[in-house]
């Protein structure tokens, strides 16, 4: 026993020295979470993490720090040493700080480790509401103007995207946009009748769905969903929706740019084999999810994909606070 | 009664929240003070919370924060006047009653824990602290006051780091590496 | 009923059943320990839990729950510190008990009465969640914002002393409640454009801050003063007693499970708005309220407990989380490849009747668990003066900074707690601070949603409130409050004006 004590203590005197030689990861990586505890962030991120785990032969401990739409938990990455021991856990949000000022900070920061997961847009409605589909909603606004409540949840939130995206389209809609403090909350009013339609997640709306306590109005993607195939796509109500789709919230993990490559190839491969675990599939499934599992090139590609458009569809809805090109965001080429 | 006791046999030093401290008819030394910068603080969040958005809507951010501040500039000014037309406590000082010796140098430990927190990290910091405080309130023997104090902390630091993985600061100790250790060591043991 | 039968599940598997009590008696440490909240607990056991199965990790989930809601009051009680939120009524009259040494009595009507709450709101999740559900999901945000101003009108009952500074203590609280981006435009109020404080200032921090950190530092004016002895002999309460407050325990346990069910209300709420029914209700408490009333101890914690089964109501039949700890157990049973929503009743009806069985035991725990540790407890009063206060400082820097893992909520606490020691001394009550920070969002966020949706049209604001039943019920509640409480102010105006002028 007490050699095991001695030779805990010569470890702690020389783990400083020898940390270096050892092979990554040779203490706990701390799991940056931003977003709080139950909501999809952190659901999917604690339930990806521990197949990761398993593959780094390591311990991730993951935290839940919230506050300013994520930036918190971004800065403090940032602010934190580039040595694959700090990661930040994320979803689209970052994105869109420097163009709505919430932050100078965004993911080009850092390096993808993983993008794991893309969610599908849909707009869904009260049953009580007096329209079943796109068209009918449409004509619906058409003939009472400032009548319809839209859900919302504050600016560069999937509705505020979405809400663009159909005003670009379809023209401006005359409706009243009433903010929550997110999907859930703004689900609940919906089948309280508080709101009439929400864009919303299609995760977070699947099981009210199937329960018949709202009714599914459009899905916005370019091909039908598996998970409610008879639902209309955007597409199919209108092809000018091709520009901006597909289009969706996603979840990944980042490592601060600086960071080792060989810590970064180790993460990388972790979460890949991670994001391959057939529970994590089929969980990801089941909330509707379109896995994505992409890393390196192809994430940066797609990050800059989405910002790009996203950041002009919402400098064009006048929705910014600054332009995309003070930024360096390119205007997408379509 | 003794005349060092500050027990709460009158109710007047607000020990419990039920029964806050001071008099209905008399002013503590200092209370007329604390009022009036209760004022002029609240004067200052009410032009603040005007700069937010204005009188521009109902519903705009600014509105229940600009009601807010305003019943509080009138409630504190209401006080204000109230406390000026009381008699000042005659047995209470400032420094005996409200701000004793023992309080501000506390107040002053509190405010070096928060400086050190960061540089130094949690697990220096706190002893450090748990040292002074138990030595300077006690006044036993470094034995005692070595003993309990680094008892509690790896206590705590037991239950909050380890347990609840709080990620405290780390400071300048190789903290991860260590726990990182016993975890191999444990799961090397247990193969 | 073949899945009524799953309510016994828990009883059948002495795995389970030592979950649950492993769990609650965690769970009373936890929540008896303030900055250790429930919420983190059971986040951690999230990833802890991850490869065991469904039932082992809901068992252990509830027991902490169900024993952390209950713990908060034994720190509220033995020290005056709130362990968590929903015990802060608790400490005003808990707390006078234990100083007269009557802290094991105290601990003991709080246990029993904690039990008969959550049997409560167990037995109406039982029988009637799908009703309650549905009437919690009327609430429009009009109805929010008219209980948040009833919860508002509370701060006539939580200062004792004067009402003026009760007054500005509960705006106050409004304000830091303010602070930060707003949620709904982001835009930065009181921030003066620092980033540190764009995240705003966390609630548990003020908590902590003021509760805390202003008591220790209050202590130190009587570092030497010996030790209250606690007289330990009459723990379990009378079967009198019990039946004494019988009537006022079922009224504030549904003032605790409606509370509860409603999404964005919880525990905390519920406790702070049974005290004031209490308070209005009880017309000659042996003790008066604030010195030690037994009622101040009873609805509390009857209300706070029954809150537990109200929060499962929404999260078992409809996916929507009760509070802050059923979202994230709707998380895990989402990790468990269950899922979380209105068809999990109809899917899986075997976890909802299990959940029932797990929290019907982990109550059975409490108790048991509540009873027995009572005279160890109580030593910690009886510890040096010399010894508590550094620790109940320390304990409150790390509460304050794993709320968040954040440096600023420490500052913030520090800071309150410092405001909060000069509060105390001039007779300005801390209770409503907290209470209009807790309220803040509730208020804000409701009221603009109510407006927006008018189109900023007071007109058919009050035209909504008048037609729906609901809200005109509210509306009258807050009307009737109001009134008496203006009696109150009058008579509270004579005394103070009256004589200076």
């Amino acid at each position: 026993m007490s050699r095991k004590l001695i030779s805990a203590l010569v470890a702690l005197g020389l783990s400083a020295t020898v940390a270096t030689a050892q092979e990554y990861p040779t203490k706990e990586i701390q799991g940056i979470i931003q977003w709080g505890a139950g909501g999809s962030t952190d659901t999917v991120m604690r339930s990806v993490t521990p197949h990761a785990e398993e593959a780094l032969g390591g311990t991730v401990v993951m935290q839940n720090m919230t506050g300013a739409v994520g930036a918190i938990a971004l800065n403090y990455v940032v602010d934190a040493d580039a040595d694959g021991y700090t990661v930040l856990m994320g979803a689209e949000n970052p994105m869109l700080y420097k163009v709505m000022g919430l932050g100078d900070e965004d993911y080009s920061a850092f390096t993808p480790i993983n993008i794991l997961a893309r969610g599908t847009a849909m707009l869904v409605a009260n049953n009580a509401a007096p329209f079943d589909d796109y068209a009918g909603m449409l004509a619906y606004i058409a003939e009472n103007p400032g009548e319809l409540k839209l859900g919302a949840t504050g600016p560069g939130g999937l509705p505020s995207v979405i809400t663009a995206m159909m005003n670009t389209v379809e023209g401006e809609l005359d409706v009243i946009s009433v903010p929550y403090d997110g999907d859930g909350p703004a689900l609940t009013a919906l089948q309280g009748g508080a709101i009439d339609v929400m864009p919303a997640v299609l995760g977070a709306a699947i099981e009210g769905i199937r329960a018949g306590n709202m009714k599914p109005i459009l899905i916005f993607d370019t091909e039908t969903n598996a998970t409610l195939p008879e639902v209309q796509i955007a597409t199919d109500a209108n092809a000018a929706y091709a520009t901006y789709l597909p289009w969706g919230p996603f979840f990944g993990v980042f490592a601060k740019n600086g960071t080792p490559d060989e810590v970064i190839n180790a993460l990388t491969a972790a979460y890949a084999t991670a994001a391959e675990n057939k529970d994590f599939i089929d969980l990801m499934a089941g909330r509707g999810f379109t896995m994505m599992n992409i890393s390196g090139d192809e994430a940066n590609a797609f990050l800059t994909k989405w910002q790009q458009g996203t950041a002009w569809l919402l400098d064009d809805a006048g929705l910014t606070q600054a332009s995309p090109e003070e930024f360096g965001i390119a205007r997408p080429a379509n | 009664m003794d005349p060092e006791f500050r027990g709460d046999i009158d109710h007047h030093d607000g020990t419990s929240d039920a029964t806050p401290g001071g008099y209905t008819e008399q002013r503590r030394p200092g209370e007329l003070s604390f009022a009036i910068f209760l004022t002029l603080a609240s004067l200052f969040l009410l032009y603040t919370a005007y700069g937010i958005s204005g009188f521009k809507a109902l519903s705009s951010p600014g509105s229940v924060p600009m009601a807010t501040t305003l019943v509080m500039v009138v409630s504190a000014l209401i006080v204000t006047i109230r406390t000026s037309r009381l008699n000042k406590v005659a047995h209470e000082t400032l420094s005996k009653d409200i701000l004793p010796v023992m309080v501000i140098l506390f107040i002053g430990f509190l405010v070096i824990f928060g400086l050190l927190l960061k540089p130094l990290g949690f697990v220096l910091t706190a002893a450090l602290f748990l040292i002074i405080a138990i030595k300077v309130l006690a006044r036993k023997g470094w034995g005692y006051t070595l003993t309990v104090a680094l008892v509690s902390l790896v206590v705590i630091w037991i239950i909050f780091r380890v347990v609840f993985t709080v990620l405290l600061p780390v400071g300048i100790l190789p903290e991860a590496e260590f726990i990182q250790f016993f975890r191999n060591l444990m799961s090397g043991g247990a193969s | 009923m073949e899945t009524l039968m799953a309510i016994f599940t828990i009883f059948t598997q002495p795995q389970l059943l030592l979950l649950v009590g492993v769990g609650t008696f965690a769970g009373i440490y936890i929540g008896a320990i303030p900055g250790l909240s429930v919420t983190m607990a059971v986040s951690i056991l999230i990833s802890f839990t991850f490869s065991w199965d469904v039932y082992p990790a809901i068992s252990l989930m509830v027991g902490i729950y169900m024993g952390g809601v209950y713990g908060g009051s034994r720190t509220a009680i033995l020290l005056n510190i709130p362990g968590a939120p929903s015990a802060i009524a608790t400490a005003m009259d808990g707390y006078p008990m234990a100083q007269k040494g009557e802290a094991g009595q105290a601990i003991g009507v709080t246990t029993v009465m904690s039990f008969f709450g959550g049997l409560i709101g167990i037995f109406v999740l039982a029988v009637a969640a799908p009703f309650v559900a549905d009437f919690a999901i009327t609430f429009q945000p009009r109805d929010y914002m008219l209980l948040a101003v009833l919860g508002i009108l509370l701060v006539g009952s939580l200062s004792s002393g004067s009402l003026v500074k009760g007054i500005f203590a509960g705006a106050l609280g409004i304000a830091i409640g303010a602070v930060g981006r707003d949620p709904l435009t982001f835009t930065e109020r009181f921030t003066f454009d620092l980033r540190l404080m764009e995240g705003g200032i966390s609630f548990i921090a003020v908590m902590i801050g003021m509760f805390g950190v202003s008591e220790a530092l209050q202590q130190l004016q009587n570092v030497n003063m010996k030790a209250v002895r606690q007289k330990i002999d009459r723990i379990m309460p009378s079967f009198g007693t019990v039946k004494k407050y019988l009537p006022l325990s079922l009224q504030t346990s549904s003032i605790g499970v409606i509370i509860g069910a409603l999404p964005g209300t919880g525990g905390d709420i519920a406790a702070l708005m049974a005290y004031d029914h209490a308070k209005r209700i009880t017309k000659k408490p042996k003790v008066p309220f604030g010195k030690g009333a037994m009622e101040g101890l009873v609805a509390p914690e009857t209300a706070n407990n029954a809150a537990v089964g109200g929060a499962f109501i929404p999260m078992m039949t409809l996916g929507i989380p009760g509070d802050a700890v059923t979202a994230i157990m709707i998380g895990a049973l989402f990790i468990h490849g269950l899922n979380p929503g209105p068809m999990l009743m109809v899917d899986q009806p075997d976890m909802f009747w299990f959940i029932v069985g797990a929290l019907l035991m982990a109550n059975v725990f409490m108790l048991i668990f509540g009873l027995t540790g009572i005279k160890i407890f109580t030593k910690i009063v009886e510890m040096p003066r010399s010894v508590i206060i550094p620790l109940i400082l320390l304990l409150s820097i790390v509460g304050a900074y794993a709320v968040n893992n954040s440096i600023t909520d420490v500052y913030w606490m520090l800071g309150f707690g410092v405001f909060g020691y000069f509060m105390r001394h001039y007779g300005y009550p801390l209770g409503p601070v907290i209470l209009g920070v807790i309220l803040s969002r509730l208020l804000d966020d409701n009221w603009r949603r109510a407006i927006i949706s008018e189109r900023e049209d007071l007109g058919s604001f009050f035209e909504g409130i008048i037609t729906s039943p609901l809200s005109l019920t509210l509306f009258i509640a807050v009307i009737l409050i109001f009134v008496s409480q203006t009696s109150i102010w009058t008579f509270a105006k004579n005394r103070l004006f009256g004589k200076a002028s």
